[in-house]
């Protein structure tokens, strides 16, 4: 009789071990993001903007920077958590300005391969003011001599749901460790503008969804991760995206030239530009200095007989 | 004796200056994949003569004049051979081998098969002439190679533009003069042997 009371004792304690914890299981959310249209449209000014007919001069000088965030005068991003218990934190972004280099870096070794492009200048987060709008765009344009500037925001949101736990039977009985099951969405999106007229020319966006687990104690950490591989993900989808807006807008450039004006600056052939993935085969530098001391040699062992 | 006249450097040379000059020459000269495929094969040949700028056509026409001359004043045999299975295998190559290459242009190939031969022959001479070929055939070869495995241009940031460079037209340009060259020094080998 006592054994058994004993026995309802353990399972009860056990019982009620469980129910505290999943009357403990908690979910968070934490969103990070930046808008170009806050950017490019601020509240406070005039949202009216007026685009022009844009003159594309071949081959392209074209910028490419991500957009800061309206919300914070500090120019951070803006963030957004929710749900969280006191021991649990929201992933921090893992979108450090190194980070968005690499990316950026990624989408302009993609351009260059355009034959129309003369070169991509990657434009650093603090030549970007938030909601500069297109006067800031106007003093980077005279600052960089752009033409064309790619704007890059994004959209990420970490689902965290307790939901989980890890059951290890020690010699005292069961230890029950919580878990978090993790969902990362990642949007990034690429919008391509053409300063002086203020014309939106075309836009590309790319998405992730990163699935993962972790413990409380490595949360954090994990978020982290799933978030840089929600980007790296994101930014291959924009990519491909972005080569087939390009083609796109090149049938839109052949059918509407009302609307679109393209020329050539001198010794360009506006011709060639229309094909992508061109290719030169070119002399550099080290080649042409190479050949220049060998006829220079060969000159003067000529003279001296 | 009469001074020996570089006739298929300038030649080659006024080529890529006509077309240059004249676009529509270029429009129907450049490599142009698609049209290939459609049946426009002398494509492969001729797009080593069209050029995109005008410092692309510069840095390449001097070194084609600098090396053309060397060779046609040293009377090394079959020039005209090489000039023509270099553009085309360059043409062939880039066809199978690079099937997102949609345009092409460039003599460069060319330039790279014409100075391998240079300095092929150069490095059975005597002095500082052999040195000098050896260490151009040296760090041309190097340069192609490290290019072909990192997809870049190695002096991309010195270069007037920001272009994507195709570095297996030279390597393409390099084997061509090295199989011309041990073909013909076998050849001859093998005649002075029958006799």
């Amino acid at each position: 009789m006592k054994r058994s009371s004993t026995g309802i004792f353990i399972v009860l304690v056990i019982s009620l071990f469980y129910a505290a914890l999943m009357s403990g299981c908690a979910s968070g959310t934490t969103k990070h993001a930046t808008s170009v249209v806050d950017y490019l449209f601020p509240k406070t000014k005039d949202p009216v903007v007026t685009p022009g007919i844009p003159v594309l001069t071949l081959p392209l000088r074209v910028g490419i920077a991500f957009v800061p965030s309206a919300a914070g005068s500090d120019g951070r991003e803006s963030k957004t958590s929710s749900g969280f218990t006191p021991f649990q934190g929201g992933g921090d972004l893992a979108l450090t300005e190194k980070r968005k280099t690499d990316l950026m870096q990624e989408v302009a070794k993609n351009f260059k391969k355009y034959p129309f492009v003369k070169y991509i200048e990657i434009i650093p987060s603090a030549y970007l003011t938030p909601a500069g709008s297109f006067a800031n765009l106007d003093q980077i344009r005279t600052m960089l001599e752009l033409d064309v500037i790619v704007l890059l925001s994004y959209d990420q949101v970490q689902f965290t749901d307790q939901t989980l736990s890890f059951t290890y039977w020690t010699m005292s009985g069961p230890l029950v460790i919580p878990a978090q099951k993790n969902d990362t969405h990642t949007m990034l999106d690429a919008v391509v503008y053409d300063i002086a007229s203020r014309k939106m020319l075309f836009r590309a966006p790319g998405t992730s969804l990163v699935k993962g687990k972790s413990m409380l104690v490595d949360q954090s950490q994990e978020l982290r991760a799933d978030g840089d591989t929600g980007f790296s993900e994101a930014a291959q989808s924009m990519i491909v995206n972005l080569d087939a807006q390009l083609a796109l807008f090149k049938e839109k450039l052949k059918e509407r030239p009302d609307e679109f004006k393209v020329v050539s600056r001198p010794s360009y052939s506006p011709s060639f530009s229309l094909g992508g993935g061109g290719g030169r085969g070119s002399v550099d530098n080290f080649m042409l200095l190479l050949f220049i001391v060998l006829g220079a040699y060969f000159v003067w062992n000529k003279r001296r007989g | 004796m009469a001074r020996r006249l570089p006739v298929w450097t300038l030649v080659i040379s006024a080529f890529a200056l006509i077309i240059f000059y004249l676009p529509q020459l270029g429009e129907m000269f450049v490599y142009d994949r698609a049209a290939i495929i459609h049946g426009e094969i002398w494509r492969l040949l001729s797009g080593n003569l069209v050029h995109f700028s005008i410092a692309h056509l510069l840095y390449n026409l001097i070194a084609w004049l600098i090396i053309g001359t060397i060779i046609e004043l040293n009377a090394y045999r079959y020039f005209p051979m090489l000039i023509f299975s270099s553009s085309f295998l360059i043409g062939i190559s880039l066809l199978l081998l690079e099937p997102e290459l949609n345009l092409f242009a460039g003599l460069s190939g060319v330039v790279s098969a014409a100075v391998t031969y240079l300095c092929l022959y150069g490095i059975g001479e005597k002095g500082v002439w052999r040195w000098l070929c050896a260490a151009t055939l040296t760090g041309l070869t190097a340069k192609t190679v490290i290019e072909l495995g990192t997809g870049t241009s190695l002096m991309l940031l010195m270069s007037e533009e920001n272009f994507v460079p195709v570095p297996l037209s030279h390597l393409v340009g390099i084997i061509t003069a090295l199989i011309l060259f041990i073909f013909l020094r076998t050849t001859s080998y093998l005649r002075r042997f029958s006799r």
